[in-house]
């Protein structure tokens, strides 16, 4: 014959179900993604979708859970990822790949770049734009062209103040008062050295600013379809 | 009396978690690595290398230098709006690198010297020294890259065509001006995250290098459209004058160039993996 349960403990199950059902609504519906989010979408990211970047990793959770134990007992070679697959460079490409890209990514991986891989981790989209920070870059630092173009010079230096003369004078903060690292702006770099963008306003436009560079663009970002894609 | 009790509910749990997920599971999640990966990623690069060379060839020869005579033009800025121009041959072969990084297969092409014209593409470190060591023995260099866990080819990419030299001879940021037919000029590398593949594996990455070529090039046909008086598109090319071949004609070329040698290294592959079977049958 069962115990009764008291009146309190009737209460306390009935807290403990409250609380095991309200976390699972916010954890597993979509419409509540947004309370659970590490922190605010980067600039340009509000409307974006969480499974455009969480993709459900391979196979259901149990076989992952199955996967992942036979991994711990040394009968399989790798672990398997867990609900969601990492999020990687594939998936900021989906929107943001384009034909003219100064600086892809994927350049960064060969072997001569180690030191700048090391410093700055240039093959890894979110090296530099880290998302979850309600920024556009969260690269702080704006003199970074330093780790791969000390040997730059211009065949024509269109500059008042040579591109090589800039280099010996250790101005790695101007680099960007003319050229964005991407090149997606459409824009005629300025010709004397007063006239480049000042470095505060760089930092504004990483913080989620105007662009100094203009809204011209080459190419914009895609747009996602409503199925996160 | 509790503790019986609850270590009975542990065992249960324990007993109805391991039928969960071993007795009554799905099948097993397949593992990344291929378990039939058994042709060596030097092999693999050996073959891409071939092709690579083969379209190169046939790029600067019949595209840059016979169509140069013919009134083509090709520049190092031929992406300009305003200038009616192609790709150089390095600028060909890093479209085709781009259009390999487009693919989910993870192979990557890169073009390097350690006289470039441009400073941005000399050799550095580790490569460096590997490419040192190519000059000196002429022989491909194969090594492992630990920060990107990468498996790297690195190949002589030779002075084949008289285009080649004289372009970089005259360059006015050319940093050497006495190159030779013959010479090695600079090195191709290619990345892959494994050490070997499966035969599959190998003619997928193949698959994807000829659709590369086959982009690249009609990314070139795209821009010759733009021209004021493009050349014909057909099956004729430019050493017979001002014509250029259809997308269809070049990969035809193409695979003419590159298929004797590339059937020989993938019966070479065929084989290494039937010799075990054979040493086992004895």
């Amino acid at each position: 014959m069962n115990k009764p349960t008291t009146p309190r403990k009737r209460q306390h199950l009935a807290f403990l179900l409250g609380i095991v059902l309200g976390l699972a609504g916010l954890l597993f519906l979509s419409q509540m993604d947004r309370f659970h989010i590490r922190g605010p979408m980067n600039t340009g990211h509000e409307d974006v979708k969480c499974m455009a970047c969480h993709k459900d990793a391979p196979g259901s959770a149990r076989q992952q859970i199955q996967a992942n134990l036979q991994f711990v007992l040394g009968k399989r070679q790798n672990s398997a990822n867990f609900i969601h697959a990492p999020v990687s460079n594939k998936e900021c490409l989906e929107c943001h790949e384009r034909p003219n890209d100064n600086h892809p990514v994927y350049r960064f991986l060969e072997p001569r770049f180690l030191k700048a891989r090391q410093a700055l981790g240039p093959d890894r989209c979110l090296s530099c734009h880290a998302e979850h920070n309600g920024r556009r870059v969260t690269l702080t630092d704006t003199s970074y062209c330093r780790n791969c173009h000390k040997n730059t010079q211009l065949r024509k230096d269109p500059v008042d103040v040579p591109h090589d003369r800039l280099i010996a004078l250790n101005l790695w903060d101007s680099c960007l008062g003319c050229h964005d690292f991407h090149g997606n702006h459409i824009r005629q770099p300025a010709k004397t050295v007063e006239k480049i963008i000042p470095p505060e306003k760089i930092t504004a436009y990483f913080n989620g600013g105007l662009s100094p560079y203009g809204e011209q663009r080459h190419h914009q970002a895609k747009k996602e379809t409503d199925d996160g894609r | 009396m509790m503790v019986d009790k609850s270590n009975g509910i542990i065992v249960l749990t324990l007993v109805c978690l391991a039928i969960y997920l071993f007795v009554s599971a799905p099948p097993p999640l397949e593992t990344n690595k291929s378990e039939e990966a058994s042709i060596p990623v030097e092999q693999l690069f050996k073959l891409l290398q071939a092709e690579n060379a083969a379209v190169r060839a046939l790029w600067t020869q019949e595209i840059v230098g016979s169509g140069t005579k013919a009134g083509l033009k090709f520049d190092e800025h031929w992406r300009d709006k305003d200038l009616e121009a192609g790709p150089l041959p390095a600028l060909f072969l890093r479209e085709t690198a781009k259009s390999l990084e487009k693919s989910p297969v993870r192979i990557s092409l890169f073009l390097g010297s350690d006289f470039p014209i441009s400073p941005d593409n000399r050799f550095e470190g580790l490569q460096q020294d590997k490419f040192q060591l190519l000059r000196q023995t002429q022989q491909a260099q194969f090594f492992y890259v630990t920060d990107t866990h990468l498996y790297t080819g690195m190949f002589a990419d030779v002075a084949i065509a008289e285009p080649c030299i004289d372009c970089h001879n005259k360059h006015q940021q050319s940093p050497k001006r006495d190159w030779r037919l013959r010479d090695i000029m600079g090195g191709t590398t290619w990345l892959y995250p494994a050490p070997a593949v499966s035969l599959e594996e190998l003619f997928r990455v193949l698959t994807v290098f000829h659709q590369s070529v086959q982009e690249a090039y009609s990314t070139y046909l795209d821009k010759v459209k733009t021209f004021a008086n493009p050349p014909v598109l057909g099956e004729h090319w430019p050493r017979e004058g001002y014509y250029l071949p259809s997308g269809e004609v070049f990969m035809r070329e193409v695979l003419a160039r590159t298929a004797p040698q590339t059937l020989s290294l993938i019966q070479q592959s065929i084989h290494r993996l039937e010799v075990p079977d054979h040493a086992s049958h004895r």
